[in-house]
């Protein structure tokens, strides 16, 4: 499937601040003893002045060192952090896959843990209850899915949570380094339901610092680095400044 | 609150889930699962039995110190799992697109469960100690809703400025013992001289504990001043809480 050049996702001009406090406790006491005058929390840009924007279909990467803000692009585009300014346009549901096994909780059994974790993104009750078979089935987990997770290993809790991610048939995927999980078996499994979201013409976006997973994958780039986008284009040429930012 | 996230199907889902979460956690690898959440105030309950019944001459005094145990637990509990509820669910925060006000609510809404479900035995205790059942019972419903209110906003206060300071936190358990005996639970306001009284009306948990024991102590509705009190209190309490939890919760995820 070709990649029409209708839109679905467009930033413009996007600004992402966090909030932090260095002071510790010593700004709480100026700030309530000049009220106005000191602000508690300081400011400071994530990412500045970013304009992009991801077609229907494509596969699109993104690419950058450790902290250079595409983590924040990705929740941002999650909806998990709002823009202090600009605008993130999104024509379509997002199904990020951020960070996988950390709302499961160690003391729950699988299907606990599928029921809490999809409430959690929002499903109503009816909702849930149509999936979770589903949700059993792709896990592969077996009996497993009735043991508490914490006698689960690494893989296992891989499997659920990706097994969650996925279910709800998004139009964007949003995947954050996250592919690696697992036994080869379900590493090749879940890239085959990401190539089937994305044959069912859904949008990816994909961070990953595995240059050959990323050209596999996807058709454009962008060199994200210090907090903005600095090039996007062909794949290629993208991995080639990506790989030029380490020369030194 | 005027987009506010409550009405919401998938929050109000989100919400009972995470709470029946925390409920089901706390009782899970435990044998006598309720009973722990007895246990504390029946110890206090004997202390104060043995200690402090030699300065109050009422009668059922050790009805009166239940009711006010009873609930100083739930309030002072309650304050604490808000207060820490976006700190403690910083993986949730961080990966689901889910309002942050989930947290505080449903920690709320797990506060009021517990409540519910030990109430149930202490009730038979109660009794025993001389509760006498009426109408005014039923005040208790509402009433525990306001409560509810006012924890919340008092705890999302806290629980904001906890994310950047946490600070916060240790000085809520540090003081949170001194309230104890500012608040009358180990003896009645008259306790004290008339132009001493005021003092402990100073105190915004007098009006809530001396609600609880106008219900079932005195088995009277709770009075015009202690109830408008209480009302006031949540009231103002919710819209300051809200407010900065509001203004800061762009911060949290940068923070936590």
């Amino acid at each position: 499937m070709t990649p029409t050049a209708e839109p679905m996702i467009r930033l413009t001009d996007v600004d992402i601040c966090f909030y932090v406090q260095e002071n510790g406790f010593v700004s709480m006491k100026d700030f309530l003893l000049h009220p106005g005058k000191y602000k508690l929390l300081q400011k400071s840009f994530v990412l500045k002045n970013v304009n992009l924007q991801i077609n229907k279909g494509e596969s699109f990467a993104l690419l950058g060192k450790n902290g250079s803000g595409k983590s924040t692009l990705l929740r941002a585009l999650s909806g998990i952090i709002t823009p202090d300014k600009g605008k993130i346009e999104l024509f379509g549901a997002v199904a990020p896959l951020l960070g996988l096994g950390v709302g499961l909780e160690q003391e729950l059994t699988g299907i606990e843990n599928i029921r809490l974790s999809c409430a959690l993104m929002g499903m109503t009750k009816a909702e849930i209850k149509q999936r979770l078979p589903e949700i059993i089935e792709f896990s592969e987990l077996g009996e497993a899915i009735h043991w508490q997770v914490k006698r689960y290993s690494t893989g296992m809790m891989s499997r659920l949570s990706f097994s969650i991610a996925i279910i709800k048939q998004p139009e964007i995927l949003l995947i954050d380094e996250v592919l690696s999980v697992g036994d080869l078996g379900f590493q090749q499994k879940c890239l085959k339901k990401v190539m089937e979201i994305k044959d069912n013409g859904a949008t990816i976006i994909f961070v990953s610092h595995n240059f050959e997973e990323v050209s596999n994958m996807c058709s454009r780039a962008a060199l994200v680095n210090n907090g903005t986008v600095e090039f996007v284009g062909p794949v290629k040429e993208v991995g080639e400044r990506y790989h030029h930012l380490f020369d030194n | 609150m005027i987009k506010s996230p409550l009405f919401n199907k998938g929050f109000q889902n989100a919400v009972l889930s995470l709470a029946l979460k925390t409920i089901k956690l706390r009782y899970k690898n435990s044998f006598l699962g309720v009973f722990w959440s007895m246990l504390n105030p029946l110890i206090f309950l004997t202390i104060l039995i043995i200690v402090f019944k030699q300065i109050n001459h009422i009668e059922h005094f050790a009805l009166y110190a239940l009711t006010g145990l009873i609930f100083w637990n739930f309030i002072s509990a309650s304050i604490l799992q808000v207060l820490t509820s976006f700190i403690d669910n910083a993986a949730i925060l961080k990966s689901i697109n889910l309002h942050p006000f989930c947290f505080p609510l449903s920690a709320m809404v797990a506060a009021v469960f517990n409540l519910l479900l030990t109430l149930i035995p202490f009730f038979v205790i109660m009794f025993f100690l001389g509760y006498d059942l009426s109408w005014s019972f039923l005040a208790f419903f509402p009433f525990t809703i306001i409560t509810a209110v006012f924890v919340l906003g008092l705890g999302m206060l806290m629980g904001t400025i906890n994310v950047y300071f946490r600070d916060i936190q240790l000085l809520w358990t540090t003081i949170i013992p001194a309230f104890f005996y500012f608040t009358p639970i180990a003896y009645t306001p008259e306790l004290l001289s008339e132009n001493q009284r005021f003092l402990l009306k100073l105190n915004p948990f007098y009006y809530f504990i001396e609600s609880y024991h106008d219900i079932f102590y005195r088995s009277v509705v709770p009075s015009f001043e202690n109830f408008g009190m209480s009302l006031f209190l949540a009231m103002l309490s919710i819209v300051i809480g809200y407010a900065a939890f509001n203004k800061y919760r762009k911060g949290f995820i940068s923070n936590i």
